[in-house]
This record gives structure tokens, sequence and C-alpha cells, in this order.
């Protein structure tokens, strides 16, 4: 790892400012992307800004809502009662993030921020049409993902809470890679009041997507056959030493008529 | 001529119904063991003596050794796959404030083979200066063209690893290759075994089958590094290291060095795994002792995870055509294998024995050529030769079965020979329920389920240059000491097991000293040897120090030294046990504050298959035959492993509860090479793709079947113990087995390794092949 000088500022307003006013400051979150990039000197920030210490970490649930505070671990959403009872495939996808380590000290607000195209989290906010809410503004799911690693966020924004409309269905499956359990093909499929919608990680070349398809095919007809039917064209799918694009795109079709079922 | 007696021996497998063998055995030798259920504690389950300090940490690890003034060491390493070394100057590094020692490993016009290849090392203060001293070194490679894939490498313009000159020559003994071969491009060999006509055999054949098998190259993965930390001084050398041959790295060190062999000490304490790679001294052994030599300091050098998986051994990868001729009652009547594997630079990448001696074949022949590729050198791993070996004729000979509709394990006691094998499948069936096995692809429902079974085979090794000594001390103390290693097994729990057995005491009594070759020489924890070498001399030692104190005692008892015997702590009159002393009480009547006896290991009482210099073969092979369960998701092409069942010999087994977990070890290693690990190459820059252990990836706990293990006593009256090995047979059947359970789960046959999830979908025509 580069020198660089760690901040922990008590106040949002600090950390913003901070991170506005210098392009090679970076915000650390839970740390779990961020600090194996420092230390194979990947990148060499100016300042780290440490967002522990500013209160964003909690979840309120209300009748229509789930909102959960950036700094939440994923332990911690997939422990509490009140998102297994609002949205329990919410839960389960947290549960099942990582290992136990990663767990507890990952955020959702670090995972959404840094966008990595085989997260869990970014296909559940973009299936459940959640709302990023930053220090500056709320930004809708389908305007928040911008392709690999790429978000809307912009310098000196950080993620304040996720807030996630209660789907009357939704499940995740994730096919895990074998060594460190992320989605190597993840679908989360949602019907609620944003719609019916399909959205799948770990698998895009652009990162976390929507497949129209699909949410076509279940629009009219909710069923795990109705997306069985549905053909995921490989192109433009990832292809590495773990599994082909071809390989990703049957795995789509697998993963989504298993989370359909699951859903109910 | 050494004066001998005629001794009966219980011979047979227990389990199966014993008799007796009668043999002429050197009259020094005790008298035969009884069957292990008349014993106290050989064959029982003896926790491992040094599981308390392994699980509480304070075992330690040649990479926990710290001496003072110790400098720490690193190897500058060539980035390209294949390279000539334009320029080395190391002028910057030596003048660096901390550097201590730096030497060049290659000169100028050198040309450097493989991405890893060391070039030059240093040893500083720290490890950073050493990184910031390698980083100072001015060294330039001209890149040359290369080849890392083995069929490419094959082709007739492929670009050359060696000339014919440089390749390597291969050994006298055979291993890992025979030395005279030819070298045709990147091709040498082959090695051929041939025996009978088989063109006359297939001739003759009802039914044909042919097959075709390729393995991956499987990296040792030791979770304990490499790592050597060497102490050169005026007076000798010492060295701690890793090694799963202390007195073998030290005749190397002596040899290397000039020095006699008096002044070599080498020691290891806990080691963190070897699985073959941590045989020989190797080039890291070697240059921290010169570094050590030049800095008149401690060197420590231990190898990072990356340095492992591209320069630390692998098991070479195979491709195997395979021709099997039967007659329609299942009779072999020809069998031909034509194998090609590359262990990168080196030799050794043929598919071992394992065809040739498992089962009855009166024609026969392997061709087995060795491929050179630019990458890392292989070595020897776990049943080298046969593990791949056993992979393609364990699933030729199940396709077999089918093709004659008969049972697997039908056409195997038809033409198997090994009467250890007969029962361990009788054994292994019963446990796994395969009166449940259905036809291939029969179970309905997207995740199948299968039944599987292959077979094992290993050489029953021995190493003849071996030797123990007993002491019992004035307080009734008790020590045994060999330079033997435990590589993690167990071995000193063994042998304070068999001094027990001796000295009527319990294992706890025996203080062991191992991994220093200040002790009488152990030999090497390779090949499944170490408990058949050591046991026998410990056992003999032990019986020979106990003969000095009974003498002792006999006169305190007014009794002959042979009326008496020692048993639960005590030297008692064996036909009136209450005539006794307490075995502290014997030893309080020595005359000196010790006594010892050393002993050497003897030949196996009806001779060896096979003597080489200093080691040799016992007459009958190890066996072992392994059920694998396996549910395969059809629509995602994921295996899961549900269940094991390892039957295996090891004649007569010492430690029941070390036994079976070194088999589970095997399993686990198997379930691993047969569905997980594979080195990726990147073909077009030459490096290896997945140099960690987060993208090479080990089975974990996630991957773990149900493993139940049966180990068989099956008795022989060679030695006086008449123990062998298992460390090599528990991995060899395994991956078959899992294959063969695959192909009854899905009805379509996987005949590369590793099955992963995109293999088995392309084989069922559900995507393209990736």
């Amino acid at each position: 790892m580069y020198d660089f000088e760690y901040l922990k500022p008590k106040a949002l307003a600090e950390a913003a400012s901070i991170l506005a006013g210098d392009g090679d400051a970076k915000a650390l979150a839970g740390g779990m992307t961020f600090i194996p990039v420092l230390k194979q000197r990947l990148n060499k920030p100016s300042k780290v800004v440490d967002l522990a210490a500013l209160g964003l970490s909690g979840i309120k649930v209300s009748g229509e809502t789930v909102e959960i505070g950036a700094m939440t671990t994923h332990a911690t959403v997939a422990a509490s009662a009140d998102v297994k009872r609002a949205i329990p495939a919410l839960a389960k996808l947290a549960g099942n993030i990582g290992d136990e380590a990663v767990r507890h000290r990952g955020t959702i607000g670090g995972s959404l921020a840094n966008n990595d195209p085989s997260a869990c989290y970014p296909a559940a906010v973009l299936a459940m049409g959640a709302t990023i809410v930053t220090n500056k503004r709320r930004i809708e799911a389908d305007n928040y993902f911008q392709g690999m690693f790429a978000t809307a966020l912009e310098q000196g924004e950080v993620i304040t809470s996720v807030v996630f409309p209660v789907p009357a269905k939704a499940a995740y499956m994730k096919f895990a890679n074998p060594a460190s359990r992320y989605a190597m093909v993840g679908v989360f499929v949602a019907k609620g009041p944003k719609g019916t919608r399909v959205a799948v990680t770990g698998a895009g070349q652009n990162g976390v997507f929507r497949h129209k398809a699909m949410e076509e095919a279940l629009a009219k007809n909710w069923s795990a056959d109705a997306v069985a039917g549905v053909k995921t064209p490989a192109d433009g799918l990832n292809s590495d030493i773990h599994a082909s694009a071809e390989y990703r795109a049957h795995l789509v079709g697998v993963m989504a008529k298993r989370a359909v079922a699951a859903a109910g | 001529m050494t004066a001998t007696r005629t001794e009966i021996f219980s011979a047979g497998i227990v389990e199966a119904g014993l008799g007796t063998v009668t043999r002429e055995i050197p009259a020094g030798e005790p008298p035969p063991w009884p069957p292990n259920a008349e014993l106290t504690w050989i064959g029982k389950d003896v926790p491992r003596l040094n599981g308390r300090d392994k699980v509480t940490g304070a075992t330690r690890y040649t990479v926990d050794v710290r001496l003072p003034g110790m400098l720490h060491a690193r190897f500058l390493r060539c980035p390209l796959p294949s390279a000539e070394l334009r320029k080395l100057d190391t002028a910057a590094a030596t003048a660096l404030d901390g550097a201590r020692a730096v030497i060049a490993l290659a000169r100028p016009g050198d040309r450097l083979r493989y991405a890893g290849q060391p070039v030059a090392a240093v040893a500083a203060l720290s490890p950073g200066v050493a990184a910031e001293a390698l980083a100072a070194i001015d060294a330039e490679f001209r890149p040359l063209p290369f080849v890392v894939d083995m069929d490419e490498a094959r082709a007739p313009d492929a670009p050359l690893v060696y000339d014919e000159a440089s390749a390597p020559k291969g050994n006298p003994s055979g291993f890992p290759a025979a030395p005279g071969l030819p070298v045709v491009g990147n091709v040498r060999g082959p090695a051929v075994v041939r025996r009978g006509d088989p063109a006359q055999g297939f001739a003759a054949a009802d039914i044909v089958v042919e097959g075709e098998y390729r393995t991956q190259v499987q990296t040792h993965s030791c979770l304990e590094p490499h790592a050597i930390v060497a102490d050169w001084r005026a007076d000798g050398l010492t060295v701690y290291m890793s090694t799963q041959f202390t007195s073998g790295v030290r005749q190397e060190l002596a040899a290397l060095f000039g020095l006699p062999l008096n002044r070599v000490r080498v020691v290891v304490d806990g080691m963190g795994g070897g699985f073959g790679s941590k045989s020989q001294l190797g080039v890291y052994g070697r240059t921290a002792v010169e570094l050590s030599r030049l800095a008149g300091l401690p060197v420590r050098l231990a190898l990072d995870r990356h340095e492992e998986q591209i320069d630390a051994g692998n098991r070479p990868g195979t491709f195997q055509r395979m021709r099997l001729g039967a007659k329609r009652d299942g009779t072999l009547t020809a069998l031909a294998i034509e194998s090609h594997g590359t262990a990168g630079v080196a030799l050794g990448a043929g598919i071992g024995f394992f065809a040739e001696r498992i089962y009855t074949c009166p024609n026969f022949e392997t061709l087995q050529h060795d491929v050179f590729v630019n990458a890392g050198p292989g070595c020897a791993m776990r049943g080298p030769g046969n593990t791949p070996g056993a992979y393609g004729l364990e699933q030729a000979i199940d396709t077999l079965s089918e093709r004659l509709g008969l049972d697997p394990l039908a056409l195997r006691d038809r033409i198997d020979p090994s009467k250890a094998r007969r029962e361990e499948r009788r054994i292994g069936a019963e446990r796994i329920g395969w009166s449940r096995r259905h036809k291939p692809g029969a179970d309905p429902g997207a995740v199948k389920r299968g039944m599987g079974v292959a077979q094992s085979l290993w050489m029953s090794n021995v190493q003849t240059n071996v030797a123990c000594e007993v002491r019992v001390l004035r307080d009734g103390s008790v020590e045994a000491l060999s330079s033997v290693q435990d590589i993690g097994t167990g071995i000193g729990t063994v042998m304070a097991q068999v001094v027990a057995e001796v000295l009527g005491l319990r294992p706890g009594d025996i203080t062991v000293r191992i991994g220093d070759t200040e002790f009488p020489p152990g030999g090497p924890s390779y090949g499944s040897r170490t408990t058949a070498s050591i046991t026998p001399p410990l056992r003999t030692a032990a019986t020979r120090v106990l003969a000095e104190l009974g003498r002792e005692a006999a006169r305190m008892l007014n009794a002959a030294p042979e009326e008496l015997e020692a048993r639960e702590g005590r030297i008692r009159v064996k036909s009136d046990p209450g005539r006794s002393l307490a075995f502290r009480d014997a030893a309080a009547l020595l005359r000196t504050d010790r006594i010892s006896a050393v002993e050497s290991r003897a030949d196996d009482y009806p001779g060896f298959r096979r003597r080489m210099p200093d080691a040799a073969m016992a007459h009958e092979d190890l066996g072992g035959v392994q059920f694998a369960e396996v549910a395969v998701d059809t629509e995602t092409g994921a295996i899961r492993v549900e269940r094991v069942v390892a039957v295996h010999d090891c004649g007569r087994p010492i430690n029941r509860l070390l036994l079976e977990s070194q088999v589970q070890g095997g399993v686990l290693m198997g379930v691993s090479y047969a569905l997980l690990e594979r080195r990726v190459m990147d073909r077009r820059t030459g490096l290896m793709v997945n140099a960690d252990l987060e993208h090479y990836k080990l089975a974990g706990v996630h991957d773990t079947p149900e493993i139940e293990v049966v180990i068989l006593e099956n008795l022989q009256g060679n030695s006086a113990t008449d123990a062998y090995g298992i460390a090599e047979p528990a991995n060899i059947a395994t991956a078959p087995a899992i294959a063969n359970a695959v192909y009854n789960a899905i009805g379509v046959r996987l005949t590369s390794l590793p099955m992963t999830p995109d293999v088995v979908l392309a084989a069922l025509g559900k995507t393209g092949r990736s």
C-alpha cells in the first residue's frame, strides 16, 4: 500500500467536503474491496475518508418501504427480523454474500458505490426499483448503475441509505463462485410497486442489467415455466476461467426459473 | 550368514479369516505379534500426541523459526515464459543499505524456460529491504517464442523448450523418468512396457473398448509454503526446513557444499504438508544456504503463495488413449495405452504402473511420453502417475463392464487377482448400499444421483536405510529417537504406540524425538513408506532395551530374564504375575543414568520384490477400493459428492484413528482433483492465470462429502510390525470413483478433469464446450 492520510470525520458534511475538494481522496466503507486494492497498490489515494463514524447504519421499516443505512453490514441485514418479515429475499441475499468475515465488515452502501459486476446487492436494488439516497439527492435504481464499477455518483457524493419498496413477491438465486461465493450468475425477480422486474448480476460485461424479455414473459404469466422458455443471448456476457459466456447465459435461465419458483 | 530361527506368523486378512505362514527370520528379531485384537496399543485409536499443540498453535513450523540476526531472502524470477537473459547487474542491489548478500542464479546469455524461473536472490535485514533490493537489480530479458499448451507443444512447428542436448536426461532409477529415451521436438519417449502380443490379444477379443481421457495440472498447494532457515557457521551448517526427508537433505547439502555429514544438521518440527513437493533440497534450499554462507548470518527463505503456485512443483497433466480387449466373460485379452503428459520443463508426466499391475491381462503395452512446455517443473505428487492413470483405466473398466452387461464389481472379481481388494469390494459394496445402484441416467428429476466404484494400487515401499534409538532412563522415562519427520500424519504417535506396546507402558509415557538428523536416520516421508520403514527397527530396538532392563529386574525377581514380560507398567514373571516390579523401579536398578539400543531396518522376512540401494519394494502391492455417491444438477451442471466409502489395506494397521484421518485427506484431495483444481495457463502470455488460492480452488468444507473409512488388517508376516503405508492409495481411486458415479447419475461419460459445471452441461449437450 502507498502512503495516504487517514481521516475519520464525525459529520457527513465534513466527509463530503473532503471528498468533494480532493479528486484523489477516497471513501472507505467496509473496505472489503478497497483494502485489498490498496494492499495490491492498485490505487494511490491522497486521503482515505472512513465513513464509519457518520451514523449511517440502521434499518427502518415502514408499511411500504425498507430503508437501510449505507453503513449497515450484510450480517445485520441478514439477521434483521424486520427485513426478514418485509423482504425475506433481501435478508437471504445478504446472508449469502461472501463469507462470515465479509458479511460482518461489508456494507450495502460500499457494495453499491463499488458496483462490482459480480456483487449481489445491485440485483436486488435494480429488480425492486429501489432508490439510492445520497447527501445530495435521490437516485432511482434505473439511473444509478452505469456499467462495470461505474455509477451515477458524483465527486463528493456519499450514499446515506437505500430505500426498497416492499414487493409482493421476490426471490434471488445465485450460482456462486466455488471459492469466494460471489455471483457467477445471480438473478433477482420481483413483482411489486415498481412492476415486474428481473435483474441479472455476475453475467453482464457492463454489470447488473434488467432482463426485459423475462420481465415481459413474467408480466403476462408469473411462473417458472414462463421464464424457462426465454432464451438469453450470450453476447455481452462475461467469459473467464470460471465460466464461458454461453454457460453464463444458460445459468441466467436456470437461476431465473428457480428464483420465480422460490418467490411463489 | 546371520543366524536365523523359524517362526509361525498369523497371515491373511483378519476380516476374511486368518491362516498362518512360516518364516525363517534373523535370530535377533522379536517374536511374531498376534493379530491386533490381542495387542494393547497396536491397531487402536490413539489420538495424536501432538494434537493439542497443533490446535492451540504451539507447534513450531519452519515458517515460525526466528534466529538472532536472521536475514530475509527473496527471489528475482523470470517474468516471461521463455527468454534469454541479456543483462544481470546486481551492483545497486548489493550496495543497498540493509542488503547483506546477493547472488546470481543465471548468467547473461542463459536461456530461461518458464515464468517464475529463479534468476537472482537477495538476503536483507527485512522482507521489505529484500524487496527493494530485488527492484534494484537491473535485469533484461529478451522474449523468445514459447508454448504452454501440451497439444500445441506436440505440433511439429511448436517452439522448442529444449534442444536434444539440453533436455533433462532422466534418472538411472527410472524415477521420475527413465534415461536414454529419444527427444523429438518437445516430445520425449516413449517409455515402453510390453508383455505378450497386444495385436494378437485384440484379435482374440470379443469386445474392444476405446477411450480418451485427459487430466489437468494440479498444484500441491501445501498450506505451509516451502520454507527454510539456513544457519551457516564456521563449525557447521544447521538447516531448519519444511522437508519430507531430513537425512536426504543432509546428504544433498553435504555433497553440494563439500561438507562432511557430521557438520550438517537438518531439523524440522511441525510440517504443513508436502505431498511429494518437499522431498528434496530444491533451488530455494540451496539458495538460502548459499546466501547464509555469503552473509555469515542465518537466512530465512519462505515462498509466497504465488511462488508456490508457479514454482513449487505440480502434478503433471496427461492425455491418455486407451484400448481394452476382453472376452464375453470379462477376461481381458489385451490392454494398450498411449499417454502424453507434461511436467512443464521437467520429466515424470507418465501414467505410472497402475495399468501394468492391477488386472490380469496377458497382452499389454504402454507407451508413455513426456511433453515439454514452458511452465514450472512438475514433481511427484501423492500417487504420482497412478492417480491420473487410474482416472483413465478405471473409467475404461467401467465402460467395459457396461458393454459386457456385467456389474463393475463382478467384472473386477474376475480380472483382479488381489485378495485384499476382493474383500474391500465386498465390504464397500455393503457399506455404500451398492444394491441400490440404478441404471445409468435412470434417476428422474433435474438432480440425478449415481454411484460409482474405482480401485487403487500402490507399491509397498520400504526404506532400508533407516534406524531408531530407544532409551530408558534411570527414572523410568523413555525416549524414542529418529530423524524421521512428521509430515502431518502422526508418525510420532505411531512410534510411541510401538514402544509402549513393547515396554508395557502407555503411548503418552514415551517422549518421541524426531525431525532432526542428530538422531538415527529415519528415511523419507514419501512413497507411503514411513510406517513400513521405521516401525520394525523401532520395535526391535525397544525389545533389545527391554531385555537389558529385564536382566536387572530378573535378579531382583529371582527369575530368568526370558521368564519376564512387560505389561501394564510393570515387569512381571509370566507364570506368576504377582511377582513383579514397577517399570520405574526396574529402571532404578540400572547402573547408568541411561541405557539405549539403536537398530536398523532389516529386510522383510520373505525378502523383497525389488531392492534398490536404500529402498525396496515388498512383494504384495497396496490395494484400496473407493465407492462414491454423487448428485448431479443437470440444469447447472454442478456435481456434489455426497458420500465416499473408502476401504483400504496397509498390512497391519498401527493406529486406526490416524489412518482414517489420512484416508479422509486423500479422499478430500481426490474430490478437489475431480471437481475443482486446475492450473490455467494463458496461451497468449504464457503465465499462470490463477496463481493464488482464490481462482485456484481447493476443496473446502462446503465441498466435503461424508467419508466412511474401513481399514483391513492384512497380516503377511513380513516384518517385526508387518505395517505398510496408506497415503497414496487413499488418493488414487477417488477421482475415477466420482467419474464413474457421475456416469451412473447422468448416463453420459465425462472424460476430462476437473469435472466442472460447464463441462457437465456441455457433455449433456445443453451448452457448447467452453
